[in-house]
């Protein structure tokens, strides 16, 4: 796996460049030989390094390009992480917006330069896989390093995008909270928004003074009292002016007349809704208790049968018994007889 | 829960003193010889907080141990004296009440009266000793307590179905274990009926 960096390939141009001397010499030496084919032998000779180097340049161009795009994403992915981390602290009061918006417009330019770099990229691979005469090895690297950059870029664009949705629905929340604090505030009866309420009644200077010790002590969620802003705030202190002997206190005055009206209903609506539950359990339960009651009804059925069967049995036996045994076992069946009547009787006296 | 007194004046917007237009009082809880004082006293701070009231605007007033709702509604204004634990929102539905049925009764005619008109009207009398019980000012609250007895006589009737199945349940039982049990009989019956055909 390629790493990063500029260094993150041994550079080996060098080495390769002394080789190549090294080779031209030996060649142009032993060229001087053979005359026929020293030519076209000094001319490969002579084209072969100069191919070489050739296709040296445009590997290292290659390299280098490469080596440019990974830091570039390396750098992305690091604002990236500090965007990360900035979505996550926002709250619902001390909202870093604007740096968020910029560090995101940053982040998307920055995504969009390296996708087209990468394009590039693969594009000068891509010719130079089909032009050159270079190894199978450059190919494969250079196809490689090509891919592991744009699975990175992937990598980082879906990151962004999951800090941006991360970042919507912080919004969202802190939204839906500030919604409730602002008109909720009247049925919070404890402390932490006594300091909110101030802000949801808005009272004027005069009267703003005398409301939060008549909040803590009335009683908050019986006395629902309507407000009349300025006429609390002109009232009040007029009618401690003129009625100094009587003591008159604002009650404070939280929700609107409306509100509590619609709480009513609320209320009525959802009382209905449970009723409603409420009946259809019970018609389950009676029908399944209904499905219980017959089969009540066709055991006492079967137990009927049973006996008349008995009885009928025991009849004939009766019969026959009276003309040929003795008392005490037709006393038996005379038993038997008269039990599985009285049997009989009681059965169909249950299942009418 | 208790309302003291109903009125009716009138508010005029140029803030001097309200006319009082009809009165209900009930001070029977005071002894005989403060209930004229109570009843100056009551008129004296209804046209105080009638002055107060704006135009269009609902408002409550504590008041020792009394609350005054008053509403105003284009100049007329309708006040209760009612106890603290009378419901705010049932009061100013009465008041409503109260001022359709004014406005019905006397139409637009009390936007010329000056004195102050002491005759007694009766529907107001009669709506202060009926609405004594909020519930029945307020059409939510009896809906809401109708509705909370409902429930109850609900859960008490699921309770005796629950029952009713245990019960059932142990019939059905008995009932297998006596057809189980007549089956056997006629059985043994048939077969000691089978022994005697021979003889």
């Amino acid at each position: 796996m390629m790493k990063l960096g500029p260094s993150s390939y041994r550079d080996r141009t060098q080495e390769f460049l002394s080789v190549v001397e090294r080779l031209k010499k030996s060649v142009a030496s032993a060229n001087n030989a053979p005359s026929s084919s020293g030519s076209s032998n000094s001319s490969r000779a002579v084209t072969k390094p100069e191919d070489r180097k050739f296709a040296v340049a445009i590997q290292s161009e290659f390299n280098k390009r490469a080596s440019k795009i990974g830091y570039g994403i390396h750098q992305t992915s690091q604002k990236l992480a500090k965007l990360a981390k900035l979505a996550k602290r926002t709250s619902v009061f001390d909202d870093p917006t604007f740096e968020i918006q910029e560090l995101t417009a940053v982040i998307k330019q920055d995504i969009t330069a390296l996708n087209s770099a990468v394009v590039d990229l693969q594009l000068l691979c891509n010719s130079q896989n089909e032009s050159g005469n270079i190894s199978s090895d450059t190919t494969s690297h250079s196809t490689t390093v090509v891919d592991n950059l744009k699975n990175r870029l992937m990598g980082t664009t879906k990151e962004f995008k999951e800090v941006l949705t991360m970042r919507t629905e912080n919004l969202k929340v802190h939204e839906n909270r500030r919604q409730l604090f602002s008109s909720n505030a009247s049925k919070e009866s404890t402390n932490p928004f006594v300091r909110q309420r101030p802000l949801a009644t808005r009272l004027d200077g005069g009267a703003s003074t005398a409301s939060p010790p008549p909040w803590a002590n009335g009683s908050a969620s019986s006395s629902r009292l309507f407000p009349s802003k300025q006429a609390d705030g002109e009232s009040l202190p007029l009618l401690q002016q003129q009625q100094g002997q009587q003591q008159q206190q604002m009650v404070p005055l939280q929700d609107s007349y409306m509100h509590s009206r619609a709480e009513a209903l609320h209320n009525v609506e959802s009382t209905i809704h449970e009723l409603g539950n409420i009946f259809t359990q019970l018609a389950t339960m009676v029908s399944q208790q209904g499905e219980i009651a017959i089969r009540i009804d066709e055991n006492m059925d079967d137990t009927l049968a049973n006996v008349e069967g008995a009885q009928s049995q025991l009849v004939s036996k009766h019969i026959n018994e009276n003309r040929v045994h003795s008392d005490s076992d037709s006393y038996n069946l005379d038993c038997a007889y008269k039990q599985s009547k009285l049997m009989i009787w009681h059965t169909t006296i249950v299942t009418a | 829960m208790k309302i003291t007194a109903l009125l009716v004046l009138k508010c005029n917007p140029d803030g001097s003193d309200p006319v009082v237009l009809a009165t209900a009082m009930d001070v029977s809880h005071f002894g005989y010889f403060q209930r004229s004082s109570v009843k100056e006293f009551i008129l004296f701070v209804a046209r105080t907080v009638g002055k107060r009231t704006p135009p269009g605007q609902r408002q409550s007033v504590q008041h020792e141990e009394y609350k005054v709702h008053s509403y105003n509604r284009n100049g007329l204004c309708v006040m209760g004296f009612m106890d603290d634990h009378y419901p705010v929102r049932s009061s100013f539905s009465l008041l409503n009440q109260v001022l359709d049925e004014y406005q019905k009764n006397f139409g637009e005619s009390w936007r010329t009266a000056q004195a102050d008109n002491m005759q007694p009207w009766p529907y107001l009398n009669e709506a202060l000793n009926k609405y004594q019980d909020p519930a029945e000012a307020d059409k939510l609250l009896k809906i809401q307590r109708e509705l909370d007895e409902t429930k109850i006589i609900l859960h008490k009737t699921i309770d005796s179905v629950l029952a009713r199945g245990e019960k059932l349940d142990s019939l059905v039982e008995k009932s297998s274990d006596l057809s189980a049990a007549s089956q056997m009989f006629y059985k043994q019956a048939k077969k000691t009926n089978q022994c005697c055909t021979i003889l």
